[in-house]
């Protein structure tokens, strides 16, 4: 039994999809990510450190400017390759919503919240390697 | 010269004008923010002064109840015995009556009207485009009060001839409110400039001197337990940190779960330049004071730039100079519309009724 080119090329795009699809949302997304973001209309870069922790659809653990000031995340969830999770700082409310770009790298935006204003930022995040 | 000065005034005012406008009302607004913040919601500004003040952890534990055990982020001490007290959550910022312990509503996150018109006055609510076009309208503002003056001074006018709304009527407006808000307008331009290129401002700033440490010890990454101790409230950490900073009050406590520490913001009340910039880092477990921040510590790029941003809020002297700043913003429309009616006149040369004693 012949199968058609036609037919080949529709299976390998197929598998392609799929093993594409796999590739990105079965990355554990578990361990320390750094980046930084600028807020559109405002002056500085500011730092990011995350400590994720995946536990399939559902995303823990704590993010902030550094090591030592870290907020827990809230809302964090995981779906095909996109990943939200919010933080609240204190006046201002961190609301993420990124996707996985690469094995180790996590673009997307952010929306910024207060009392009175609502501002966005475009983040961009890689994970730390660790030594 | 005079003619390439007034050419210059003119130049710059059709191009920035209409923005040095927005920035003078906008920044007008916000000089009073908080109080017409309170006056848009009364239901949760004010609060009646009863005999005995609840704690920091009663007040959280009326927020949280009311919100399904929601955990608190910080508390935000009243400054005044008439405001209540509020606290920040998840959610949103709980008013609550430090008296009664009652709830007295809840302000959700997102644009306001005050809101709109800070980001109006900050970037034109159009991200960093409009934050360019306002950062240069500030440095027009400059060159334009500087080549006022200079076309001012010749004449001299302070009056305003009768009859009203004759010819000469917006050219002895435009003289007369422009040499009064002269100086009060150059303070805020020329802060605004500032603020408007406060990155570059502060690199020149560090170039002439070395930005100084900060008085602060060394963070350990987690808090350090002592055998058989309980975790010290939040009342318990104000505590300390005024008995650290006497004659401060508190007016932040952020709780140890949002950021690992309890970190408390005091400000000294009668320190109108960075008086606010206190804050001490507390150990939730031994009540050790993990770093301090103190107003008497800043650098001079830091010191620069407070007396920078209490000049052109107009809290460097209180409620009087937020008074002048506000009124000096509202005549900039005034000078604007005055200006741009002299410029038609002269522009248009051939409506006879126009051509008045309006030339400078």
């Amino acid at each position: 039994m012949r199968t058609s080119p036609r037919k080949t090329i529709w299976v390998v795009i197929l598998f392609a999809i799929i093993l594409s699809t796999i590739s990105a949302t079965a990355g554990d997304l578990s361990g320390k990510w750094s980046g930084t973001f600028k807020v559109n209309g405002g002056d500085h870069t500011v730092p990011q450190l995350f400590v994720l922790k995946q536990q399939g659809e559902l995303l823990t653990g704590s993010g902030g400017p550094n090591a030592g000031e870290q907020y827990p995340i809230e809302q964090g969830t995981i779906a095909a390759n996109r990943i939200r999770f919010e933080l609240t700082t204190g006046e201002w409310k961190f609301t993420y919503d990124l996707r996985q770009a690469g094995t180790d790298t996590l673009d997307g935006d952010l929306k910024l919240q207060s009392v009175g204003e609502e501002r966005t930022a475009k983040v961009s995040l890689a994970r730390v390697k660790s030594d | 010269m005079r003619r390439l000065i007034l050419k210059v005034h003119l130049v710059l005012a059709l191009i920035a004008g209409a923005f040095m406008a927005v920035l003078g009302v906008t920044g007008s607004v916000i000089a009073f923010e908080p109080e017409l913040d309170r006056l848009l919601h009364p239901n949760v500004s004010y609060v009646t002064p009863g005999a005995k003040v609840l704690s920091l952890v009663e007040i959280g534990e009326a927020a949280s109840r009311k919100y399904g055990g929601e955990p608190i982020v910080a508390f935000l001490p009243p400054s005044s015995p008439q405001f209540p007290a509020e606290v920040i959550m998840s959610r949103g910022i709980v008013a609550v009556n430090q008296y009664t312990g009652q709830v007295l509503g809840l302000r959700t996150r997102g644009p306001t009207v005050l809101g709109f018109v800070r980001a109006l006055h900050t970037r034109l609510v159009a991200g960093d485009i409009g934050r360019s076009i306002l950062r240069w309208s500030a440095v027009a503002m400059l060159f334009s009060l500087a080549s006022g003056l200079y076309l001012w001074w010749p004449i001299k006018r302070v009056r305003i001839r009768r009859p009203w709304f004759h010819a000469r009527f917006c050219f002895d407006l435009h003289n007369s409110i422009g040499i009064l808000s002269l100086l009060p307008l150059l303070l805020l331009a020329a802060t605004g400039t500032v603020i408007g290129f406060e990155d570059q401002v502060a690199r020149l700033l560090d170039k002439f001197a070395h930005p100084s440490l900060i008085h602060a010890s060394q963070s350990p990454a987690s808090s350090v337990s002592r055998p058989g101790s309980a975790p010290i409230t939040p009342d318990q950490a104000v505590g300390i940190a005024c008995a650290q900073l006497p004659g401060t009050v508190p007016y932040r406590v952020q709780m140890p779960q949002y950021g690992g520490f309890y970190v408390v913001a005091l400000a000294y009340a009668d320190h109108r330049i960075a008086g606010d910039s206190n804050s001490l880092s507390i150990d939730p477990l031994s009540g050790s004071i993990i770093s301090t921040h103190q107003s008497t510590d800043l650098s001079m790029r830091e010191s620069f730039m407070a007396t920078n941003e209490a000049i052109h809020t107009g809290s460097i002297f209180g409620v009087p100079s937020r008074i002048i700043a506000a009124l000096a913003g509202v005549l900039l429309p005034v000078q604007f519309v005055s200006g741009f009616i002299m410029w038609l006149r002269r522009a248009m040369p051939s409506r006879p009724d126009w051509a008045g004693g309006a030339r400078i």
